[in-house]
């Protein structure tokens, strides 16, 4: 099965496959998209560590799988997030300030302070909200790519979720309803290797996840997931195909989570530094700095000036975050029902007088 | 994927020459006629009334020679429709009377609703009506077994519909994962209650899950007893030589209704019942045994009329014994009964009275 690994970009960065006609510009926004992602894990780690922030979940080493994935898609798709996907929702347009006002759930967070830090949501670029439930958002999926086809929309929905998930009752349901209905929907598996501290090997006995699409009657492709490349042309295809009428594509991303599962979680206990550095040697971003290097679209300039635009936005973004108020107390009564119901009113009121009081 | 075949729709002997003795083979035959006479039985009844529900397992009857391959320490995961197997392997006729009408007399006193079949003495868990709930069960007391090193396979039965049910998710799973010793037989019988199987799963088959989770899988005519046999003799060998479970879809028709409850003239055609009358498990089976010359229609006519007799018996013993005594619910749960549970009893007994 590992033979059947798509790559079109080998852990040196050489060109092994077709290299899909993308234009420069795209090829870099793909970059630095990927290096923001990068840079962020770095400073939000160091924010928990210094108790700024309450969790948090690095992308370290699946910026590809990722990034890679959501730009094979279009602005009227739908995407459902897991939650290792940062770069899917600055892919889709969400500011940098709204990333970092949702992990200090300030005002100006767009999920108003009520989700764990990580858990962003962002309607305007047709992306859900992260559900910590594993596996929950796979027959989200489903459903949203038979709506799609239902009212004849142009459009296909994308899934993202682990290696761990595929063992769940949603995944199984999820991928059967979509297989039985044929919906546009493209399922994303980034198998990590681990689900927290659980190897692939105890995961499954199947040696690949691939493989499992054939339970459901339709493609499963498996591509390298440290492969921008690969995967933005895998994914692309797959959604072409889902648009198109074609039903289904079940895609295993091989990649590797080289941080830790959460900052809650100490990988050290249970995985073996060798394995560590055999994954750092496939780095995504290196292999990708490479090739665009040697395509002459990258330089030390360029990367100097990408890293300090970057780190600028960052400091901004922290800089206003830190001065924003939480969002008022009321709000946590809002946006369940169009007309607050008389019992909610009076909880409201009841809150209200004991905070001020407490003043 | 192929479907593995020995005897075909008109009985003749297409495989090898089966391994099954005489006697054994005379057995199935007996066990099939047995279960279609007790159907037909049971229907009647529950359509005069005397039974609440029924569910019959006709057209389906070859699935017995699953069970010839199990030894008596090994357990029994049942669907709705393998209340045969149980009297395969020594429930007998009267204690499937006492389970239907739910009387004192019956195992499960009276608290499972009819053809929810179970009996310890057989190694016969009762078939629970959420689908597919028994599966991940099944794998669980299979690793149980394995752990303790008994010498016990789990044999699980399903239907096409659990497959999508993500229990069977689970049990295919961990069941790989822990190469458990069961097999997961399912009786592809084309429907689930209404929804036919083209709309149940993208897949030509069921056996072509198995690839998900490396589980080893085979698709047999499920109407041919020989295929049957020898699908669940390796599977079983297979589990309980340590090597894990084996799925086998077992291709079949459900002649009737879901259940007692259903009526199936409203979702499938006679032309496709008819196709399937035409390979029914029995007249093959039979038209292969008078070819060897054991078995014939005054044989089976015998045998029907002393199945008939024993079922007249087992009617009069049902309507005649009592009702479970209503203090029973409050039994065996607890060891020792706790005290709002006494004093729910005591309430109810007093109102009984008082009544």
């Amino acid at each position: 099965m590992a033979d059947d690994l798509v790559q079109v970009l080998d852990a040196d960065g050489n060109v092994t496959g077709e290299v899909p006609p993308l234009k420069d510009d795209r090829m870099l926004e793909m970059y630095e998209l990927m290096v923001t992602t990068r840079m962020l894990d770095e400073r939000m780690m160091q924010l928990q560590r210094q108790g700024r922030l309450g969790f948090y979940l690095t992308a370290t080493g699946e910026e590809a799988a990722h990034v890679g994935s959501t730009m094979a898609c279009r602005d009227p798709d739908w995407i459902v997030p897991q939650y290792r996907e940062p770069g899917t929702f600055l892919a889709r347009g969400m500011p940098l300030t709204s990333f970092i006002d949702q992990l200090f759930g300030n005002e100006e967070d767009l999920t108003k302070g009520r989700q764990m830090p990580n858990h962003f949501s962002y309607r305007d670029g047709n992306v859900l909200s992260v559900s910590s439930p594993v596996g929950s958002q796979i027959p989200h999926a489903t459903g949203i790519g038979y709506a799609a086809d239902y009212r004849g929309d142009d459009v296909a929905s994308l899934v993202y979720f682990g290696d761990g998930a595929t063992s769940q009752g949603e995944f199984h349901t999820g991928l059967n309803f979509a297989g039985v209905l044929d919906t546009p929907s493209v399922f994303v598996c980034k198998n990590n290797g681990w689900a927290i501290s659980l190897p692939f090997e105890e995961q499954t006995a199947s040696e690949t996840i691939a493989q499992k699409a054939d339970a459901y009657g339709f493609p499963g492709v498996r591509v390298d997931g440290n492969d921008i490349l690969a995967v933005y042309q895998v994914t692309k295809e797959a959604m072409d195909r889902a648009r198109d009428g074609g039903g289904p594509t079940l895609i295993e991303c091989r990649t590797y989570r080289l941080g830790s599962h959460s900052s809650s979680d100490d990988p050290s206990r249970y995985r073996p530094e060798e394995e560590l550095e055999d994954w750092e040697t496939r780095d995504p971003i290196d292999r990708y700095r490479d090739f665009l290097a040697e395509r002459g679209i990258w330089d030390n300039d360029v990367e100097e000036e990408i890293r300090q635009q970057i780190e600028d936005e960052i400091e901004t973004a922290l800089d206003a975050a830190k001065d924003k108020p939480d969002p008022p107390l009321e709000s946590m009564f809002d946006d369940v029902y169009e007309e607050m119901p008389p019992h909610l009113e009076e909880q409201r009121d009841e809150l209200l007088d004991e905070a001020e009081s407490s003043q | 994927m192929e479907t593995l075949q020995h005897l075909d729709a008109d009985g003749t002997l297409v495989g090898p020459e089966p391994e099954l003795s005489d006697e054994t083979m005379v057995e199935v035959m007996e066990a099939m006629v047995t279960i279609r006479t007790l159907d037909e039985r049971m229907m009647a009844l529950q359509r005069q009334g005397r039974v609440g529900f029924y569910g019959q397992a006709r057209g389906q009857e070859a699935a017995v020679a699953s069970a010839v391959p199990l030894t008596e320490d090994d357990w029994v995961w049942p669907a709705l429709r393998e209340g045969g197997i149980a009297l395969t392997r020594g429930y007998t006729i009267e204690q499937y009377l006492h389970h239907l009408f739910g009387t004192v007399e019956a195992v499960e006193k009276g608290r499972s609703m009819p053809c929810h079949y179970s009996d310890k003495e057989v190694n016969q868990v009762s078939f629970s009506s959420c689908i597919g709930n028994h599966l991940p069960q099944a794998v669980g007391a299979a690793y149980a077994a394995d752990y303790k090193g008994r010498d016990q396979v789990m044999m699980a039965y399903l239907g096409d519909g659990a497959t999508s049910e993500p229990d069977f998710h689970y049990a295919m799973n961990f069941g790989a994962l822990w190469e458990a010793p069961c097999v997961l037989f399912c009786q592809n019988n084309q429907w689930s209650i209404s929804v036919p199987f083209e709309q149940q799963t993208a897949t030509d088959t069921i056996a072509e899950k198995g690839v998900a989770y490396d589980v080893p899988s085979v698709r047999i005519d499920g109407n041919d007893v020989f295929a049957v046999h020898e699908a669940a003799r390796d599977a079983v060998q297979r589990a309980r030589d340590g090597h894990g479970p084996t799925l086998i879809e077992s291709v079949t028709y459900r002649r009737g209704g879901h259940s007692s409850s259903d009526d199936p003239d409203r979702y499938r055609s006679d032309e496709e019942l008819e196709r399937w009358r035409r390979r029914d498990p029995i007249d093959r089976f039979r038209t292969y045994l008078s070819q060897r010359g054991l078995w014939d229609e005054e044989r089976e006519a015998a045998f029907v009329a002393s199945v008939e007799s024993t079922i007249d018996d087992a009617i009069e013993a049902a309507e005649a014994a009592p009702k479970p005594p209503i203090e029973s619910m409050f039994t065996d749960v607890h060891a020792e009964m706790p005290p709002h549970i006494q004093e729910q009893l005591e309430l109810l007994e007093a109102e009984q009275e008082d009544g």
